[in-house]
């Protein structure tokens, strides 16, 4: 149920992403970790025991307040409805948690905008008094906080349909859940992703690249650069993720989206980019992204796996310079493109 | 096979784009046949084949590039390493020495190279190889000439 639902809920959010560039990303990253946050207090206060009175106040206090809002930011009246009504939805859960966790944000702050600078201080409340909550959730709140305006826009324009909140929230949920089994065995997900196609690989370097953390610069960023540029065109590689997406997609979007993007300029990305042929000198192939991170030779000539394994199959001398392939190492590390071209690198 | 043919067809458009990349060789794919090609190349200069322009005739294997192509003189040419009479070359990159990172082109160019460097310790025409390795050189040279004159040089008048 949750798998399923999660793929379905994020496929539409990750086409927003490509088309709306990195700022947005982030906004709707950090609209992610948002809504994770929130399921996640959600589940805390489900446990607690006082809701329906708490609500009641909340409620009060916000219709007093709309008004004052308005003036204060120049929203829409429709987008400070829709708040009010999220917050009826939500059973006034954020104020009174924010007026018990963090006195910082007193009740006259209730108007729109605040109902996220609550919830983000209070997430920053409950992820220091909590430690279930990751080192995603205490590094999302700086986004939050400084990405508020574009968080309120979309998050009211998200609240017009009431089914598209009822969506976020098991994302949210497997979000939360799926954070939380990463965080217990980070790097649980990184053996069985090592397969031989390429859209598997894309997954594996995505998922992996992560929770290397600051590692991860320097190692051979090659299948990742070849990752990412076709990603805003097309979208294929979101389609791999589809498949891993309770593990992988989490920490793409939300913890790691702006690290990724600025790995783009490394400068392993250009080196790869200038020194990679578009396609296999032998069979004049195009290369694909498991080709591309191929490097059978010292000599640096690379080709298809396809031709690779045929030149293999018979004198098994590199085209490039004609010594022959120290093939048993190279063929065993081939299908992990990431370990592969790594440890090559290393053990010559 | 069809890698083959997509490699052929990846040559035929390298060169019909760099046509005047190369001036001594111009490669010519069969009309019907991708895998029958020709070339014509000049002799290269101060070698008793200067002047001349020897046909080549390719016959490219399915298996191509990791199978050579195989070349022989259509011209005759008085040369230790190419067959009087058949025109085969004795080339090492043509057997053992094959990379299939070659291209045809490539095959011309080492073609070329051969002629104006003959390796008489491995002859195919013997009387050349003899006379290079008795150290007759200008007797070498005359008969390559002469041959050149007879066989790859347009007829005057």
């Amino acid at each position: 149920m949750v798998s399923d639902s999660v793929p379905a809920a994020l496929i539409p959010s990750a086409a927003n992403t490509k088309n709306l560039g990195k700022k947005k990303r982030t906004n709707r990253s950090a609209k992610l970790k948002q809504n994770k946050i929130e399921a996640r207090r959600e589940q805390w206060l489900s446990q607690g025991s006082v809701k329906s009175k708490g609500c009641k106040d909340v409620i009060d206090s916000d219709g007093h307040e709309l008004p004052l809002s308005s003036g204060n930011h120049g929203k829409r009246p429709l987008e400070q409805l829709e708040t009010r009504h999220r917050v009826e939805e939500d059973d006034g859960l954020i104020h009174q948690h924010s007026d018990s966790e963090s006195p910082a944000n007193s009740p006259t702050g209730n108007d729109s905008g605040t109902n996220f600078t609550g919830s983000s201080g209070s997430s920053s409340g409950s992820s220091s008094s909590r430690s279930s909550s990751s080192y995603s959730s205490a590094g999302c709140c700086s986004g939050n906080i400084t990405e508020e305006d574009d968080d309120e826009e979309e998050e009211g324009g998200g609240e017009e349909e009431g089914d598209d909140g009822c969506l976020d929230d098991w994302e949210a949920v497997a979000d939360a859940l799926a954070a939380n089994d990463k965080r217990q065995n980070p790097c649980s997900d990184s053996p069985p992703s090592h397969g031989d196609e390429s859209v598997v690989q894309m997954a594996s370097s995505n998922c992996e690249d992560p929770n290397r953390g600051p590692n991860s610069g320097s190692r051979n960023l090659k299948p990742e650069s070849a990752n990412l540029v076709p990603w805003t065109g097309n979208c294929r590689a979101w389609r791999a993720d589809d498949a891993f997406r309770p593990q992988s997609l989490p920490n793409l979007s939300k913890q790691h989206s702006l690290p990724i993007s600025d790995r783009r300029c490394g400068g392993g990305v250009l080196w790869s980019r200038s020194a990679m042929p578009s396609s296999c000198p032998i069979c004049c192939e195009d290369l694909d992204l498991t080709d591309t991170s191929f490097l059978p030779c010292l000599c640096g000539f690379r080709l298809c796996l396809f031709c690779h394994k045929r030149i293999l199959e018979e004198d098994a001398r590199c085209p490039g310079c004609r010594k022959p392939y120290e093939c048993e190492a190279v063929v065993e590390t081939e299908p992990s493109v990431l370990g592969g071209s790594l440890t090559l690198r290393l053990a010559r | 096979m069809q890698a083959s043919r997509a490699r052929l067809f990846k040559e035929y458009k390298e060169v019909q784009r760099e046509k005047s990349a190369d001036p001594d060789i111009q490669l010519v794919c069969d009309d019907s046949n991708i895998f029958k090609w020709t070339a014509l190349i000049k002799g290269p200069s101060e070698t008793p084949f200067e002047g001349g322009v020897f046909q080549l005739a390719f016959s490219v294997p399915e298996q191509y590039p990791l199978q050579p192509p195989q070349v022989r003189f259509l011209t005759k040419i008085f040369h230790p390493n190419v067959h009087f009479k058949t025109g085969e070359i004795c080339l090492d990159i043509l057997k053992n020495a094959w990379s299939p990172a070659w291209t045809l082109q490539s095959v011309c160019r080492a073609i070329i190279a051969l002629m104006a460097h003959p390796e008489p310790d491995s002859p195919l025409n013997c009387d050349s190889g003899n006379l290079l390795r008795s150290g007759d050189v200008r007797g070498y040279q005359s008969m390559a000439r002469m041959y050149t004159r007879l066989a790859a040089m347009p007829k005057k008048g």
